[in-house]
């Protein structure tokens, strides 16, 4: 077994630096996924978050715009219910001051028209403002939800991208993991194959062997002549159980108490221990009675 | 840099794994491996009721025949109340049903009658493998259903562990009624189950120490009943008996040679306790010890030409062998404990039984004579004279019990112990008889 270190010493090193590697680059990539986990959780939640931002601005933009208030500062109403009287009681005065009285009604008519116009054109100056205002907020508001949508975009192209880059990385470190592994495993196996007839024969075999050798003699009632210098074989044929099939004497040169307490302590050993390794596993044995004393 | 280190490093490996696959390539097609020990466990083993008999019959065979595996220790039959199915024959039994009941072998059989008189058939397979693996049929009698029984015992006993069976056997040993000065000694042989006790001597003054002739006809044994010790020898199947030694002083301890022909003794006609042995046929008596301290309790090496035996001539109670011919110079055999005694050997000759003073009590125990390893097999305090069962597989020997003698036996390896109940009061001095001589 030391041999078989010192002969694997560098492949075995080899390997144990791979993994430490190996074992690096997961720890990173590990250190790397925890510290972009987060923000990819924000960004989730962000779509509830950001959302809202570009709205609240647009709302508070809409309260503090003076309003255009045209329905109510509208003009005081003309009165004309007062005007006639006014006239009949004027119609006794002289035509002078009636034509007088009808020039200022006129110039007032034209001031009256003039102040109309001037605040119908004030009223469609502040709609127009008003409307603009609108546009303006509109495309205010369309550029904060652009720049939001721009943004969040931004954010999950980036998260994306971090994601996919630690993905990247972690399959990258999984393949490396898997190809060291099959490696391994492959060298194992090929050291497995080369070992495979020393170790079932030396170790295993020997334990098996043991294992069959105690429950024999376990079930084995000596008879007195069965001394030293005894020798019976018996070739015994067992199922994959372990259950004795059948048992055929071969050379011995004991009486036929010795043959039938042999055959029979086989018997009662059925069924036969398993071996650990299944593949010590023989279905022919070959087993020597010789007691040493 | 890297790229020739990888490279070399590469055809290193595939060098390597074509070396593993030349030298793994015969353990491809199987596994081999070595079992070296076992378990002490009683195979399980179904009797099953035999035909032709009603149950509760006064011999019924599978009761006798499942007792006695039962009592060597070494196999365990199945409950009665297990036993379900009543197969009498091979093709009869379903083996997956025994497998079930995890037995691993079944024994089977019938009572017949035929003109002739009556017979038990019987078989025995191996549950397992549905072998069949003995088959026989046994000519009896009524009274000898028993005996046959046992005999049923001995052949699966001997199929399964490869040691003859003892069941057939018996066992001797002294009963003592009443209290002194009102005392009577009986010696009495049983079957190896305690059964059919039978009497073959009976004394006001003590009996003692019984041993079994080679053949099994016979029995040695110690009686005081002229006041004095003396060495009888009883033909068990007329109860004709000779008196061979009946010198002045201790006559005690007979053992017979392995051939029947002599029998060891103690004899303290000089004055303190030495070893003899006598010629059964002349009577010509030799001694085999002349240390002033107490020899006795002979026991013949198998090949009849030493003897082990028990002195204190190092001042305590240790055994010693002698040869019989030439300088006949004692070598201690036993050296482990303070207390060893009453040697007896194995049926095999290689170990031998004794007394030993283990932890503060006399107990058995079993030293093989190669290594000198000693196994103490008992823990009571008081244990005494131990006898192995002809087949080396048990021991007999005497224990204390609430206050009076007792018979156990153990299994020679220590695992299987049992009181032997007796209901002949106090009982001593037990002896195992060899195997009959069959035909």
């Amino acid at each position: 077994m030391p041999d078989f270190f010192r002969e694997h010493l560098r492949p075995l090193a080899g390997s144990a630096g791979l993994h430490l590697l190996l074992l690096a680059i997961l720890a990173g990539a590990a250190l790397r996924w925890t510290s972009s986990q987060p923000p990819v959780e924000l960004a989730i939640e962000g779509y509830v978050v950001d959302s809202a931002p570009p709205q609240r601005p647009a709302t508070k933009s809409q309260r503090v715009e003076p309003l255009p208030k045209p329905q109510s500062d509208s003009p005081p109403p003309p009165e004309p219910a007062a005007e006639p009287a006014a006239m009949r009681r004027e119609e006794d005065a002289s035509v002078a001051e009636r034509a007088a009285r009808e020039q200022l009604e006129t110039e007032q008519r034209a001031e009256r028209a003039a102040a109309e116009r001037q605040r119908a054109a004030e009223a469609a100056e502040a709609k127009r403002r008003a409307a603009e205002a609108e546009t303006r907020r509109k495309v205010a508001d369309d550029e904060a939800k652009r720049q939001a949508a721009e943004r969040e975009a931004k954010r999950k192209a980036e998260a994306e991208d971090a994601r996919r880059k630690s993905e990247a990385a972690a399959q990258a470190e999984r393949d490396a993991r898997q190809s060291a592994e099959r490696e391994a495993a492959l060298r194992r196996r090929l050291a497995a194959e080369e070992e495979a007839g020393a170790a079932v024969s030396a170790g295993v075999m020997d334990e098996y062997r043991r294992m069959l050798a105690q429950t024999i003699e376990r079930s084995w009632i000596r008879p007195p002549s069965a001394r030293a210098g005894l020798q019976c074989t018996l070739l015994v044929t067992q199922a994959p159980g372990g259950t004795v099939m059948d048992v055929t004497l071969g050379a011995c040169n004991g009486d036929a108490a010795v043959r039938e307490s042999i055959t029979n302590a086989v018997y009662r050993a059925s069924p036969l221990p398993a071996p650990r390794d299944p593949r010590a596993f023989e279905r022919r044995l070959e087993i020597v009675f010789k007691p040493t004393e | 840099m890297l790229y020739p280190q990888v490279l070399r490093r590469r055809a290193v490996l595939a060098l390597a794994a074509f070396a593993m696959q030349l030298v793994a390539a015969p353990s491809q097609a199987q596994l081999r491996l070595d079992i070296t020990q076992g378990v002490r466990d009683a195979v399980p083993i179904a009797v099953v009721p035999f035909g032709g008999q009603a149950e509760g019959a006064p011999t019924e065979v599978a009761s006798v025949v499942a007792n006695d595996l039962r009592m060597s220790g070494r196999f365990a039959p199945l409950e009665r109340r297990d036993i379900v199915a009543r197969p009498t024959s091979g093709e009869e039994i379903r083996f997956e049903d025994w497998r079930l009941l995890r037995a691993d072998f079944i024994v089977v059989g019938r009572v017949e009658t035929d003109a002739s008189g009556l017979a038990v058939s019987f078989e025995l397979h191996n549950v397992r493998t549905g072998a069949p693996l003995l088959s026989e049929r046994l000519p009896t009698t009524e009274r000898g259903l028993r005996s046959t029984s046992h005999r049923v015992a001995d052949l699966v006993f001997e199929k399964l562990t490869g040691l003859p069976g003892a069941f057939s056997t018996r066992i001797a040993y002294v009963a003592v009624d009443g209290r002194p000065p009102a005392q009577r000694y009986r010696l009495i042989v049983a079957d190896a189950d305690g059964y059919n006790p039978r009497t073959v001597a009976d004394s006001t003054e003590p009996l003692m120490s019984p041993a079994w002739s080679p053949d099994g006809r016979s029995l040695a044994y110690v009686s005081f009943e002229g006041k004095a010790s003396a060495i009888y020898v009883q033909r068990l199947s007329t109860g004709e008996r000779v008196r061979v030694s009946a010198r002045a002083g201790i006559n005690g301890a007979p053992a017979w040679s392995p051939d029947g022909g002599r029998l060891a003794l103690t004899l303290s006609r000089e004055g303190n306790l030495d070893i003899y042995t006598l010629d059964l046929a002349s009577q010509a008596l030799t001694r085999v010890t002349t240390d002033e301290a107490i020899d006795t309790e002979p026991e013949w090496a198998r090949d009849g030409e030493s003897l082990y035996f028990t002195s204190d001539r190092a001042g305590s109670a240790q055994i010693y062998r002698v040869a019989l011919d030439g300088a006949r110079r004692a070598e201690r055999v036993t050296f482990t404990n303070s207390y060893n005694a009453r040697p007896r050997l194995s049926p095999d000759g290689k170990e031998l039984a004794m007394v030993t003073l283990d932890r503060g009590g006399y107990r058995i125990a079993v030293m093989e004579l190669a290594s000198r390893n000693l196994r103490v097999l008992t823990t009571s305090a008081q244990d005494d004279s131990p006898s192995f069962a002809p087949n080396g597989a048990m021991l007999i020997y005497a224990s204390r019990e609430r206050g009076r003698g007792a018979l156990a036996a153990v299994s020679a390896d220590g695992a299987f112990h049992q009181r032997l109940s007796s209901d002949q009061g106090d009982v001593r001095d037990p002896a195992w008889s060899p195997i009959p001589p069959r035909g």
